[in-house]
């Protein structure tokens, strides 16, 4: 049996789930409260981020501040649930043993449930820069803009874009530590709870780790010592190494608990 | 083809706590037999079943499907229908979609299926298209079932099915598994409902403790050696002639009447003594069952197993 049946079937399952939804809507409220903020009350311009200032004068801009206030928290929990639901969901509800009792094989549903919690998070950042966009262009339209700081004189429509597919390709690449690392306790566990607030703790604690400059060159050690280098593209023509630093320490992360996981799935006793 | 379907050959478990679940447990089940899994709580039964299916692994020995040894997604289980303790499904989904995906998930084509056949068997009317959060547990029992066999399996592995049922469906379970069994299916039934596997069953295992107490037909594990339940008008009368009758080995108090254990002695012999001693019968009735062969060989083995311990 090929990974792609299971695969469909577990889009399926997911994208019916009250809580994907659910997760998806509260994201998506992010740009639009923004918005409505920022056309409400827009910033001083001698006052806050640069971010926020270049997304009141053009919705461009809109899903980038809406992706740097959503990366540090809230898109955090909702890639931890997709991680840590996907195989300890199952076996919660006692299902596992049932699909396991077809004839796939251990790597296979594995496989397809690490894709399916991956894709979902990956939509997840999706749906917060697109929302952006549209309540953006809607308040403010899509014009490009004059930069009053950094490297550029203006940005085109086109470059906005790059860069933010850009921006929104790093996010959700870093996430995928959180994801994989949720997705590796619920293989553990059989916890969904467990696993999700091991994510999101995890998350937080690098955090924390992270503003403690005593601790020097270990912090870089963090995907979060470079989770928010992603804003510098907006205002800088120079991609940071630490963009790619970070996406490199990612992948690290990223192998270790894909591969931990794997190891213990296989050897797993089904017992839910 | 294989001479057996289902093959334990050695099998242990030892989990990771220490518990020894399953230990050296050797049977099998040939083709069309309906075989029921006996034994009390924590007996092993349920890892065994898991073991079969793939779901654990063996420490030692093995287990083999249609003569080969089965491993976790192994094809053979494509063969298999199976419900472990209690049937679980994808809760926000329907019925009819859970069978659905499940089947699919499978690679299996849905025309391969019978889902007609299998809900027919599940009897729940409209209620697959709702939700499974909104079923009772005997609907999801029987939602269990259905998918139990989808695609007509050769061989059912039913843990506890009569689970949650009422006595009406319990008795379709029952029905089921005859007709089942008579269109050629071979069945690996447990319950610790002991009438209900002498009713289905044509073999049966008997576990205790992980291990293996016996084996064989229901005929033979029950046996040639039984008691009789009788009552009669005058219990004490009864009593004193039924003490010194051939064939007897004792006479219990059973209120209202009195258990006869025997050996080699009729029923009818009894009752026409009784009778002649000018007793009045109104009640005879054999009491030897399954029930009592499954105590006496636990019993039995537990004794067996203190007593080497002891030595």
């Amino acid at each position: 049996m090929s990974v792609a049946s299971v695969t469909r079937t577990e889009l399926y399952k997911q994208l019916r789930r009250p809580r994907t939804y659910t997760a998806y809507g509260l994201i998506a409220l992010i740009p639009v409260i923004m918005t409505i903020a920022l056309k409400a009350n827009p910033p001083d311009p001698t006052d806050g981020g640069r971010l926020l200032l270049l997304a009141s004068q053009s919705g461009l801009f809109i899903p980038a501040s809406a992706l740097r206030f959503t990366s540090e928290f809230m898109l955090v929990i909702v890639v931890a649930i997709f991680g840590g639901e996907a195989i300890a969901g199952e076996a919660q509800w006692g299902n596992l043993r049932y699909l396991l009792m077809r004839p796939i094989s251990r790597g296979r549903l594995f496989a397809a449930k690490l894709l399916v919690a991956g894709f979902y998070a990956w939509v997840a950042v999706a749906v917060v820069v697109l929302v952006g966009l549209v309540v953006g262009g809607i308040a403010f339209g899509l014009q490009p803009i004059e930069i009053p700081f950094g490297f550029f004189a203006s940005l085109s429509t086109s470059q906005v874009l790059l860069r933010l597919a850009f921006a929104s390709v790093f996010v959700a690449w870093t996430l995928m530590s959180i994801v994989t690392f949720s997705f590796m306790v619920g293989c553990m566990t059989d916890s969904t709870g467990g696993a999700i607030f091991a994510g999101i703790g995890l998350w937080m604690t690098w955090l924390i780790l992270d503003a403690i400059n005593s601790l020097g060159s270990i912090r870089y050690a963090f995907p979060t010592h470079y989770s928010g280098d992603w804003v510098f593209i907006f205002t800088s023509d120079d991609f940071s190494p630490d963009l790619w630093r970070g996406a490199l320490l990612t992948l690290g992360y990223v192998v270790v608990f894909t591969g931990f996981a794997a190891w213990w799935f296989h050897r797993k006793d089904i017992l839910s | 083809m294989t001479d057996t379907v289902v093959e334990i050959a050695g099998l242990s478990k030892r989990f990771g706590s220490g518990v020894l679940a399953v230990d050296d447990l050797s049977f099998s089940v040939a083709p069309g037999q309906v075989c029921g899994l006996l034994g009390p709580n924590g007996a092993g039964k349920t890892t065994a079943l898991r073991i079969l299916l793939g779901l654990v692994k063996p420490t030692s020995g093995q287990a083999s499907l249609f003569g080969t040894p089965v491993r976790p997604g192994a094809p053979e289980l494509g063969r298999v229908g199976a419900l472990i303790e209690s049937a679980a499904f994808v809760p926000h989904l329907s019925g009819m979609k859970n069978l659905e995906l499940w089947w699919r998930a499978g690679g299996a084509q849905l025309a391969d299926a019978d889902f007609d056949g299998a809900l027919e068997i599940a009897d729940l009317g409209d209620a697959v298209r709702r939700k499974v959060k909104t079923y009772s547990q005997g609907m999801r029992q029987r939602l269990g079932l259905a998918r139990v066999l989808l695609g007509r399996p050769d061989v059912l592995v039913l843990d506890e099915p009569t689970n949650g049922l009422d006595p009406g469906e319990m008795r379709e379970v029952r029905l089921l598994v005859h007709r089942l069994a008579d269109a050629g299916a071979t069945v690996l039934f447990s319950s610790h409902i002991l009438a209900e596997v002498e009713q289905i069953c044509s073999h049966a295992v008997v576990m205790d403790q992980g291990h293996l107490v016996a084996a064989g037909s229901v005929a033979d594990l029950i046996g040639a050696e039984g008691s009789v339940y009788v009552e009669v008008d005058d219990v004490a009368a009864a009593r004193t002639l039924l003490e010194v009758h051939d064939g007897v080995l004792s006479v219990v108090a059973d209120a209202p009447g009195l258990t006869v254990h025997v050996d080699g002695v009729a029923r009818s012999q009894l009752v026409a003594a009784l009778v002649h001693a000018g007793i009045g019968v109104e009640t005879v009735t054999a009491r030897r069952r399954l029930e009592d062969a499954f105590l006496g060989l636990v019993e039995a083995d537990e004794s067996a197993r203190a007593t080497g311990a002891a030595s």
